[in-house]
């Protein structure tokens, strides 16, 4: 596999990659606009044409320094990015409201993301909610339709990639040659942290997807649902992954996408053959005792 | 097996997760679903060598409240700090499936069903997120309960209970945020990054992890209700949290999307002023937050009898 150039820190740069040639206008979704410059830097967010379809891009800024919250630096999703994101998607929903299901704007979002705010003011206001605004939009906008691509370019990592990527209906990610980092945390952190000798997990890591790092690993979990080994491939990728989503979508498959279709394929491609177990023992469990717990008549 | 009666008075903080599970819901009305004795372990702690736990940490199933059926997932810190792997996921992704689907079965089958007989669920919190042995499969199942989360909007109310020793930190901090209603002792912590992190990242001046009350005034139960971010403050006992559960329990659905902080654009808007008031006080200190919202005595908040606290605090409102 030959390295090629990494996409990390280039946010803006794969938005010009992926859309229409000029077509992105920043800080305008639908009928909402994003005058204040100061307000959520590290959040870049607009409209696009994507092979025609008007689409909204959500992208991090790695260049960009919130100077009123410090630790919004690298493309870290602080307080006010994680709630201008979640504006745009509730701006995406708000302007196809009234429109059929093929006509809802689809939502890309390039992942490139080291981490959420960490910080004691952040705390002090809740830096939780902020970011989980922004999943339970995405996931709002999922539901009633939307197509929603994470396309990982960079960096998606832990708790900034469930909230910038996680929620989408399917994930494209560049594949390790492009040095696409995916992780919770770097192998040579968590063999610190549960005190267990580096060798030994990256040993097992080769047959055990559920703790390496990077994409390839994701894939056979189901996270990525396919990787792209070219920076060219990108916008074709997208383009085609919205249309099977949309297909998928009119057919009422909504549950062969997003976080729930990702546990299916996690089966599948054999990462993750515990959890339909689990599922499957509830079920049963749950059926036979139901009636208990249904209203006296 | 505790005694449900004994259970009541007992410190919800110091309670295991199947006791909380058990004393929460009305007495003998619990029953376990992938329960210990179906021995569902981790494979993954086997493959490192590590000890697993026939429940893997987290007690799920579903009891009852007076007539409403409680859908329960209760998370237990003593087993590996209450972290989520692939099975403690599903099984907490699964309880929340559930519950929606018995909804709409109940819903289809009784025309004449009303607010207190549909399902609601409740989640014990005691975890700081992924589990690194297996952290992958974690992330994703975190992912899973918050698309199942927006999936109860509007059908099974989601209400959050926080009072255990390792609080709710992590992915399942942003869990914790986006559920409907949020119920925490003082002794209670909710947030994203727990306090030795916040350490390392900005220096021991900034924030000294060990200093307890620090760590309290900035993510404890006192200041998560003056924020408005905890719904409810109530009494550190089995039952204490229950007597909320019970008035709650029988609520329509609209009444738990007034409750919500977030999960709609007007929701989103009013965070932003408090995000605003943030950028604006730069609070070096909880305290200064807790005097903006009008408490003349803030720095003795955190001594107030909880009664006194409760009955006489100033909460934020902007």
């Amino acid at each position: 596999m030959e390295m090629q150039e990494s996409m990390m820190g280039r946010g803006r740069e794969a938005i010009d990659m992926i859309v229409d040639a000029g077509s992105f206008q920043e800080n305008t979704v639908g009928a909402q606009s994003f005058d204040d410059p100061d307000f959520g830097p590290g959040a870049v967010v607009g409209t696009a044409t994507l092979d025609g379809m008007t689409c909204t891009m959500i992208v991090s800024d790695a260049d960009a320094f919130n100077e009123k919250f410090p630790v919004v630096y690298a493309g870290i999703i602080g307080m006010e990015e994680g709630y201008k994101m979640a504006q745009a998607v509730y701006a995406s929903i708000e302007a196809d409201a009234e429109k059929p299901l093929a006509e809802k704007r689809p939502l890309v979002l390039v992942v490139d993301t080291p981490g959420n705010g960490p910080g004691k003011v952040e705390e002090i206001f809740g830096m939780n909610k902020s970011t989980a605004a922004y999943q339970l939009a995405l996931a709002e906008a999922r539901l009633k339709g939307h197509a929603i691509i994470a396309m990982v370019i960079g960096r998606a990592i832990s708790g900034a990639f469930l909230c910038h990527g996680l929620q989408a209906d399917s994930i494209l990610s560049l594949d390790a040659n492009y040095g696409t980092m995916i992780h919770v945390m770097p192998l040579t952190s968590v063999s610190r942290i549960i005190k267990k000798p580096l060798e030994k997990l990256e040993e097992i890591s080769k047959h055990s997807a559920v703790f390496a790092a990077g994409p390839r690993f994701f894939y056979s979990l189901g996270g990525v649902g396919a990787l792209v080994d070219n920076v060219d491939g990108m916008r074709p990728a997208i383009i085609a992954r919205i249309q099977e989503v949309q297909t998928a979508k009119a057919e009422g498959k909504q549950d062969t996408l997003g976080p729930w279709g990702r546990g299916a394929l996690g089966a599948e491609r054999g990462g993750r053959v515990e959890r339909p177990k689990i599922l499957a023992l509830m079920d049963r469990e749950f059926a036979a005792v139901a009636e208990q717990y249904a209203p006296a008549r | 097996m505790s005694n449900w009666k004994n259970l009541q008075s007992r410190s919800f903080l110091e309670s295991s997760a199947r006791d909380r599970a058990l004393g929460l819901v009305d007495e003998g009305t619990f029953t376990e679903l992938a329960g210990p004795f179906d021995r569902v372990t981790s494979p993954h702690l086997a493959l490192l060598g590590d000890a697993v736990a026939f429940d893997d940490g987290i007690v799920t199933g579903v009891g009852r409240i007076g007539k409403t059926p409680v859908f329960v997932i209760s998370q237990e810190g003593k087993f590996i700090g209450g972290s989520v792997g692939e099975i403690g996921g599903a099984k907490m992704v699964n309880t929340i499936k559930l519950a929606i689907d018995f909804h709409d079965d109940l819903v289809a089958k009784y025309p004449d069903l009303s607010d207190a007989e549909k399902p609601v669920v409740v989640i014990s919190f005691e975890t700081g997120g992924v589990r690194l042995h297996e952290a992958n499969a974690g992330l994703l199942a975190h992912a899973e309960v918050m698309d199942q989360l927006q999936k109860a909007r509007g059908k099974v109310p989601v209400i959050a209970v926080i009072g255990s020793k390792v609080g709710a930190f992590g992915g399942m901090g942003f869990v914790a945020a986006a559920t409907d209603a949020i119920i925490m002792s003082e002794f209670g912590r909710l947030g994203l990054t727990g306090p030795e992190v916040i350490e390392q990242e900005m220096g021991k001046e900034e924030f000294d992890a060990s200093d307890r009350a620090l760590v309290y005034r900035t993510t404890g139960g006192r200041h998560k209700y003056i924020m408005g971010d905890a719904n409810f403050l109530v009494e550190d006992t089995i039952e204490g949290f229950r007597a909320k559960l019970v008035d709650l329990a029988p609520l329509p659905v609209a009444d738990f999307e007034a409750m919500r902080r977030i999960g709609s654009p007007e929701k989103v808007e009013h965070q932003l002023k408090l995000v605003a008031l943030a950028a604006e006080m730069q609070p070096k200190d909880a305290v200064d937050v807790w005097a903006k919202a009008g408490n003349e005595n803030a720095p003795g908040l955190l001594d107030v009898p909880f009664a006194e606290f409760v009955g006489s605090v100033k909460r934020l409102s902007v």
